[in-house]
């Protein structure tokens, strides 16, 4: 295998290092061991097949021709200028308390609000961190939360990830604005791996909104990502992904929230572009009195493939999650949800929601919904329900009767549709990027 | 002397698309502008399906006969081209579309009669949008809310009678707009109907009722009495009253199928 890993093919671990510190000057022992360990793990793996139940509607193989992955070295720095359109959506996302631009796996820039790092909120690029052993990081990156022990790509991100960003909110410090990342993916056919770790300390605040963008590719190019969010006491978090990818971009996320006592995590998973999207979230309820809202949209249109695997992990009694994933599938769209609320023994006192509906807009999109409980304590409230419907006829001729034309009705339903999740947010600059994106499908 | 028909239904016959059930037998009908008629019939008589064909209900076809209005065949028309040529129909059950405020609906319903290119003015709609829920007597906030999402059954008509009031029709049909409301709600829609009729006394209302009580509020300048899908009976106020002496038994037996 010359001077290449072909992901997915078996590479050396002595590449796997080199790889991933290109430019870096080395990774600190503890951290090569990590990736050691990790890539032992991947390789002991076996691929995702659609044998298995989580896997079973996403053909990994087939749709992401991963053996076929070249290795390039991801690690080197980006010159020249921004592309256009990153430049158009960083211009147009107003104000923050921190910017942080990644491009082709590489943080390029971080800028946090004066103010904010007055406060000793630290916000960085993960690799500096890593690298200069920031005891927060060696102690929690891909040991608790996604870790490599997750899964076959879980662990081959842990293996290879080059960089991604580290905040830390220290105690009882609220972040009003959001931290954005925008990251950009150009080189066809190329992995790129990279994580988020975020860590609010005790009655702190924070949000943190997350894009990912990329021109059309000719050939299928993978962007994978581990996001671990770790809520302390009271803490309150709130996480957006939004991936706007290109044709032939292929988005596979995993993420972990762990909320402890009286905190909460809230997350937000926006799928609208690339050809796939695979996000696994789990949110891990481990105090009492935490709560998780989560929510999910997404519009899938020509080929479109996106199957997002959730899973509402209640290991303490009293807290409450809610779930709420809407998607419109048009052309030939496929849309996969599978949910699942485990309430662990003596997590009494449950409260823990689950909602998937789908709005099939062509007689050739498919929607797979599986909602599942799985409950070991007696004193809980829980519910999943899931739904799968075309545009209501009714809905249409009662809007035609006001004088607008069909095409016109239908954008008006779907736009309705969708908005419920985004009403959830409030005014935001997401929930105006999304609608605007949502508008360009729904004229085309 | 009688006022040329802004409506002309003539032999109308049509049947529920798909199952091919005839509903409508040979409707006669025609009405003047700035009248007001009623349609009264028993359950079942296909006086509801008499307005949704009139209105484009994907859910029936026409067989035969013709529906002008101003002289054009609607029957040839999609729903949105009627709407436009001037039909309005206020449903018995307002189909509920969350996420879309009344007043974004009803600004997309103008701008839609508008030619390409040309820009709806938003002062202008916020101007008739105002004036409208004024003279309804409606709270400004009302426009906000969800287009029958989360509406009481009486705040869905309200609905029906506000977006009635800003497309101004010159045909509005009023499908048992009465019906499930109570005595207080019902006056508020009848109020509100009368009210639009003084501001616009060229709009001809078509009221399809099961009831009697709303004409007490509307005053009808006639009342048809549909059976088996043809009207059997037309005249002044006078039938109203005389139907509700006596049921629809009478009309029953000798209409039968």
């Amino acid at each position: 295998m010359s001077g290449g890993i072909a992901v997915g093919g078996g590479a050396g671990v002595a590449e796997v290092g080199e790889v991933a510190a290109v430019g870096r000057g080395g990774d600190p022992a503890w951290l090569r061991a990590r990736r050691d360990e990790a890539w032992e793990l991947y390789e002991a793996t076996p691929f995702p097949s659609t044998r298995s139940e989580e896997w079973r509607y996403t053909d990994v193989e087939r749709l992401l021709p991963l053996g076929d992955l070249e290795k390039r070295p991801i690690g080197s720095k980006w010159s020249g200028e921004l592309p256009e359109r990153l430049r158009r959506v960083l211009a147009s996302d107003g104000e923050g308390a921190g910017r942080v631009v990644e491009m082709d796996g590489r943080v390029v820039s971080a800028r946090l609000d004066p103010g904010v790092a007055t406060a000793g909120v630290v916000l960085s690029s993960l690799a500096d961190a890593a690298c200069s052993s920031d005891p927060v990081v060696r102690e929690l990156l891909a040991t608790q939360a996604v870790t490599a022990s997750d899964g076959k790509f879980p662990a081959l991100n842990a293996a290879l990830w080059s960089d991604g960003v580290f905040v830390h909110v220290p105690r009882g410090v609220k972040v009003e604005l959001p931290i954005r990342l925008s990251r950009w993916v150009s080189r066809p056919h190329t992995p790129t791996f990279t994580r988020v770790l975020i860590v609010a300390e005790e009655r702190s605040r924070i949000a943190f909104e997350d894009e990912i963008l990329s021109p059309d590719f000719e050939s299928a190019t993978l962007a994978s990502t581990a996001i671990e969010i770790f809520a302390r006491r009271g803490a309150r978090v709130r996480y957006v992904s939004l991936q706007r990818m290109g044709r032939r971009g292929c988005h596979l996320a995993s993420q972990r929230t762990i909320a402890e006592r009286d905190s909460s995590v809230d997350t937000l998973n926006i799928a609208l572009g690339g050809s796939v999207d695979r996000v696994d979230l789990n949110a891990r309820l481990v105090g009492q009195g935490a709560s998780s809202e989560m929510l999910g949209l997404y519009f899938g249109e020509d080929g479109q493939h996106f199957d997002f695997n959730t899973s509402q992990d209640h290991v303490a009694p009293h807290a409450h999650s809610d779930l709420l994933y809407k998607g419109a599938l048009d052309g030939r769209a496929r849309g996969i949800f599978r949910g699942i609320i485990r309430v662990h023994e003596g997590a009494q006192r449950t409260d823990a929601y689950q909602t998937n509906r789908n709005l099939l807009l062509s007689d050739h999109a498919v929607a797979t919904s599986l909602p599942n409980l799985e409950i070991e304590a007696d004193d809980v409230r829980c519910s999943h329900g899931a739904t799968v419907g075309q545009l209501d006829s009714e809905a249409l001729f009662y809007l035609m009767s006001r004088g607008l034309e069909r095409g016109q009705a239908e954008r008006l339903v779907v736009r309705g549709f969708l908005g419920e999740v985004l009403s959830r947010l409030g005014r935001s600059v997401v929930a105006d990027k999304v609608m605007r994106t949502i508008e360009a499908k729904l004229v085309r | 002397m009688k006022k040329s028909p802004i409506l002309a239904v003539r032999g109308l016959r049509a049947s529920v698309a798909e199952a091919g059930v005839e509903i409508l037998k040979g409707v006669e009908l025609e009405i003047g502008a700035g009248e007001i008629h009623a349609i009264m019939g028993p359950n079942g008589s296909g006086k509801s399906t008499l307005a949704k064909v009139i209105a484009g209900h994907p859910g029936y076809e026409a067989d035969g006969g013709h529906v002008r209005l101003r002289g054009e065949n609607l029957l040839d028309l999609e729903p949105d081209e009627r709407a436009q040529a001037g039909v309005f129909m206020a449903f018995q059950y307002p189909v509920e579309i969350p996420g879309v405020s009344i007043a974004n609906f009803l600004r997309s319903a103008l701008q839609a009669r508008l030619e390409d290119g040309e820009e709806l003015d938003l002062f202008d709609f916020q101007d008739l949008l105002t004036g409208c829920m004024g003279l309804l007597g409606m709270d400004p906030s009302f426009a906000q809310r969800a287009v029958n999402d989360g509406l009481s059954g009486g705040e869905k008509k309200q609905s029906e009678i506000l977006q009635m009031a800003v497309l101004k029709p010159a045909l509005a049909v009023l499908d048992e707009t009465d019906s499930g409301l109570d005595i207080d709600a019902l006056k508020v829609v009848a109020a509100g109907v009368n009210a639009l009729r003084e501001e616009n006394p060229e709009m001809s209302v078509l009221l399809i009722t099961h009831y009697q009580r709303i004409l007490d509020h509307v005053q009808p300048d006639a009342v048809h009495v549909m059976v088996n899908g043809r009207i059997v009976e037309s005249g002044g106020p006078e039938v109203a009253l005389e139907l509700e002496a006596q049921g629809y038994e009478e009309y029953r037996r000798t209409h039968a199928a």
